[in-house]
């Protein structure tokens, strides 16, 4: 029933495109290393770097093809949509997150300096997915519905948007921090870094659409561009902090640790495995110091948290669908919309944290930082559900096979 | 000594300011804070935060309603933290936080701040919509504006404009005269009410949902129902094994028809690379499919049949039939030495592992001291591994062997508990077990009781569940995911088209603001001038009108 040839196939093709990513990876961390940072805080790409730049993204999209090579003949071995374990899932994760990375950062926005860490992302999903390798086979009669197509994707697609989001998200807070204590350092006044911090926009409840109305033709919205000049760099004060000060505010120290410390944590508490969990932590210890190195070619803390919005906000009606969806296909198999299962509830408590994200960017104080932050604890909500529920909990959502 | 001073003194003192003494507010006025602060954004974020947390902890704890054998196992100390964490959970609520106090208030003052913050921002919304667009001022000193020339009179190019903007599907004004803010008529647009309007439907939506939750849960009802093949059962309150009635599905709600099982099949994909014929191991198979025949019954009579399997439930009278489970049940016979039958059942085991099915059943009971207990365990492919321990291949029921152990003494089984519960260290087990293929009988020695394992029948497990309210959740969930979209999209903003003499034609001046989705409307505006610039005409280029590029 299974054809074990192209599921052979299928495995030999996902090994193709990691390898891919990860040299891909690497040619982006190289073409950041290459970019010069001018004296208006904008980074610039040399000859070398930009050279470098087109092969990597020639390597990312040479990849992707192959990695959907790899997923479409799994489907075709096992004779069914290769979403129905643990591996098939986490192997489209990591697609889609480089599509959107490619789509929404590289493409639309042109921030080739953070595709690095997108693919960074991606990466660790991909050995996830070996970690988690389980052979073609077929699936439990729960699992044969056409309600997986239905569900399973737009959750998969929610995810991995949240992933691209979740990325933009942390270097932001990191450019942000940098940017204040270079404005701190050289005493200029800070408007703060966010686009939405000046503006009145929604803000709290009742007297909101009072505001709004208030100040239509006022002089408050002109100020956006004054804050975006303000925020990315100021020209006299610079020839003082210099474009690389961005990455002398940073303690060094902080980046490798913390990242190789959760990355091990949770590593360690969902596989129980102390060498992965070492090796997980290494693995995010060299992202923490690449993104250090990275913060002054970084586009500006304002572009990254306005990135990070338009992101979220694409993600949020994706994920809401996917758990609608996912409540209509319980009542179908299991005879109720929602039972409180594990899934269930990790899937509700990372939708409800999502929803605080864009509450929070819509009230006043939490804009910026704090509303940032509610996305992170989103994001690791989010990897709690995917890992943690799946392997640590039990319940009704064991993935077949995990 | 008091001074002399040439200004007037003052008629009287001015009162002494003392700050009046700190009073505790009145019952009134906690009201009134309490219920300001439940309205405010930032007490939404904190109560969304907590609800967030409580479902953390009720991911990691098992939870009662769900998972009651874990649940179990936590309190006895068998698994989890240990006896005392767990007492200490029990004693907080932990294994039930859904059904518990504190989050009920939780859900209800989240409620309370959705609507406290609802109602005005409707009122106003209804207000703010309904508005005809205003007019702008100081058009030049927008961010987004443009001029551009053209050789059509002011009135035409206007006309062109309004043209595009109602393409646009913008809402429209025309405002001159007295009117016209800077003096020329002006055009003004407006649209984008649909971020709010939006908001407003998604957070009602939690309203409808709730109802629908509501609704079915208080008028609907969920049974539990085994069904050995060839039996059936009714749709009455003692034929469910597990029963949950709503608060007000009452016992005359059942419909009363009889389902009939007339068959249940279950098949497995093969193993792969396996020869289970020869495994000298349990080889788990997945299943394919288990699918139950059913005919429904009403007032003796077959009225329908139909097919149910897993992710397609049977409707019937309102009632809703799925296939959750099944089982073999071994039906067997216990006769006394001189052939009285004292016991005949089939008996539902249950899947303990490895494909191994065990249960427990009553045989027969003189006294309190004297009752007779059969634990049962069937092995569908039975096999020895080749130490001589048995085991079963496979799932499926190639070389069935029944294993049937009796117990004896006082068990316990006068009390209401399950067979599987009786007292194991009052009773005593008789030290040889009979092993049976189908058809073989075998006798308890030195008791003489005879045990006949006469047939391997199947059992069906559904689920039995009447759900109203289906309706009110699926228009929350449209109402729903149809006011997230604009409320995230959709953002209002403001247009003004001037057009003045200028020249042998006219000057068009464009100007915009929007109030959100700022750098969205920067694009926007840009491609808007484009679309104007090119339904204009331009102007004939004289020596001092260059024309815009």
């Amino acid at each position: 029933m299974v054809d074990t040839q192209l599921a052979q196939t299928s495995n030999v093709l996902f090994n193709v495109a990691f390898v891919t990513y990860l040299v891909a990876m690497v040619a982006y961390f190289f073409r950041l290393a290459f970019t010069r940072v001018a004296v208006d805080g904008v980074p610039s790409g040399t000859r070398a770097g930009e050279r470098v730049g087109q092969v990597a993204t020639a390597l990312v999209i040479g990849g992707a093809l192959v990695h959907v090579t790899s997923l479409v003949t799994r489907g075709l071995a096992a004779d069914r949509m290769p979403i129905a374990n643990m591996y098939e899932y986490s192997s489209w994760l990591a697609f889609l997150t480089i599509v959107v990375g490619l789509v929404a950062v590289q493409w639309r926005m042109g921030y080739r300096n953070v595709m690095g860490f997108v693919l960074a992302l991606a990466v660790l999903q991909m050995t996830s997915a070996l970690l988690l390798f389980a052979e073609a086979g077929p699936v439990v009669p729960a699992l044969r519905s056409y309600w997986i197509n239905i569900h399973v994707s737009s959750m998969m697609a929610a995810s991995s948007v949240l992933i691209v989001a979740f990325g933009v998200t942390a270097l932001y807070l990191v450019k942000d921090t940098a940017e204040r204590r270079v404005a701190a350092r050289s005493g200029e006044r800070f408007g703060g870094s966010t686009v939405g911090a000046a503006q009145s926009g929604d803000s709290d409840g009742a007297d909101a659409v009072g505001a709004i109305d208030g100040r239509v033709e006022g002089a408050a919205l002109d100020t956006v561009d004054e804050t975006h000049a303000r925020g990315s760099a100021d020209e006299d004060d610079d020839v003082v902090a210099g474009p690389l000060a961005h990455r002398d505010v940073l303690s060094p120290v902080a980046f490798p640790v913390v990242p190789f410390v959760v990355a091990a944590a949770f590593t360690m508490i969902v596989w129980r495995a102390p060498v992965a969990a070492l090796a997980a932590g290494s693995v995010a210890a060299v992202l923490g110091i690449a993104a250090w190195y990275a913060v002054p070619h970084l586009p500006a803390a304002a572009n990254l948290d306005s990135l990070a919005y338009r992101i979220h906000t694409f993600a949020f009606p994706v994920l809401t669908f996917g758990v609608i969806a996912g409540a209509i296909w319980a009542q179908e198999a299991w005879g109720r919309y929602w039972g409180w299962d594990p899934k269930e509830t990790g899937s509700f408590f990372t939708w409800v944290l999502y929803a605080g994200y864009l509450h929070a960017r819509s009230t006043r104080g939490w804009r910026g930082r704090r509303a940032a932050w509610v996305a992170v604890v989103g994001f690791f909500a989010l990897m709690v559900t995917y890992y943690a529920v799946n392997l640590f909990v039990v319940g009704l959502h064991s993935y077949a096979g995990v | 000594m008091t001074e002399t001073t040439n200004a007037p003194t003052p008629l009287r003192e001015p009162p002494r300011h003392r700050p009046p003494p700190p009073r505790l507010p009145g019952p009134l006025e906690t009201l009134g804070y309490t219920w300001r602060w439940l309205r405010r954004m930032s007490t939404a974020l904190w109560l969304l935060f907590a609800l967030a947390a409580a479902s953390v902890v009720a991911t990691f704890i098992p939870q009662e309603p769900v998972i009651p054998p874990t649940v179990r196992d936590w309190r006895a100390g068998v698994d989890g933290p240990g006896e005392e964490v767990a007492a200490a959970l029990d004693a907080l609520g932990m294994f039930d936080i859904y059904g518990s106090w504190w989050f009920m208030s939780l859900v209800v003052l989240l409620l309370v701040s959705v609507t406290g913050c609802l109602i005005p921002r409707t009122r106003m919304f209804l207000r703010t919509a309904r508005r005809r667009p205003v007019g702008g001022r100081n058009l030049s000193r927008l961010s987004n504006h443009a001029a551009i020339d053209t050789s059509l009179p002011p009135d035409e190019a206007l006309a062109a404009a309004r043209r595009l903007l109602r393409r646009r599907r913008f809402r429209l004004r025309r405002l001159e005269g007295d009117d016209a803010p800077n003096g020329a008529t002006q055009l003004a647009a407006e649209r984008g009410h649909a971020r709010e309007g939006g908001s407003l439907v998604f957070h009602v939506s939690f309203y409808v949902l709730l109802a629908g939750g509501v609704i079915g849960h208080a008028f609907g009802f969920i049974g539990q129902v085994n069904v050995i093949e060839g039996e059936r059962f009714a749709d009455t309150q003692i034929a469910y094994g597990g029963y949950t009635p709503g608060r007000f599905f009452g016992l005359e709600d059942h419909r009363g028809f009889t389902v009939q099982l007339d068959e249940f099949e279950v098949s497995y994909y093969p193993a792969e690379g396996i020869d289970t014929a020869s495994a000298e191991r349990h080889v788990p198979l997945t299943p394919a499919e288990f699918v139950s025949r059913v005919t429904f019954i009403e007032d003796g009579e077959p009225v329908a049949t139909d097919t149910v399997r897993v992710n397609h439930p049977v409707g019937f009278d309102g009632m809703n039939l799925y296939q959750v489970r099944f089982g073999f049940a071994p039906s067997v016979e216990v006769r006394t030495p001189n052939g009285t039958l004292l016991f005949e059942d089939s008996v539902m085991l249950t899947d303990e592992g490895a494909s191994t099915w065990v249960g427990y059943t009553r045989v027969a009971s003189a006294d309190v001291d004297n009752q007779l207990l059969l634990e049962l365990v069937l092995l569908p492919d039975a096999a020895l591994t080749s130490d001589g321990i048995p085991f079963t291949r496979t799932p499926e029921p190639h070389n069935p062997r029944l294993v049937a152990m009796l117990w004896f003494g006082p068990l316990g089984l006068e009390r209401n508990i399950p067979a599987s519960e009786f007292d194991r260290d009052a009773g005593r087990q008789l030290p040889q077990p009979l092993i049976l293929a189908p058809g073989d009988t075998g006798t308890f020695e030195p008791l003489g009781l005879e045990l006949a394992f006469t047939d391997l029948p199947y059992y069906s497990g559904f689920q039995v569940s009447y759900e109203p309210g289906r309706g009110v959740l699926i228009t929350g969930a449209i109402l729903m995911l149809g006011g997230l979209i604009p409320s995230l999209y959709s953002y209002r903003r403001r247009l003004w088209v001037e057009a003045r003499p200028h020249g042998s034609g006219s000057r068009v001046t464009l100007a915009g603001v929007a109030l959100q989705r700022k750098p969205t409307f920067a694009e926007a505006f840009g491609s808007l001038e484009e679309d104007l610039r090119d339904s204009l005409p331009a102007a004939t280029s004289t020596a001092d009108t260059p024309v815009k590029r």
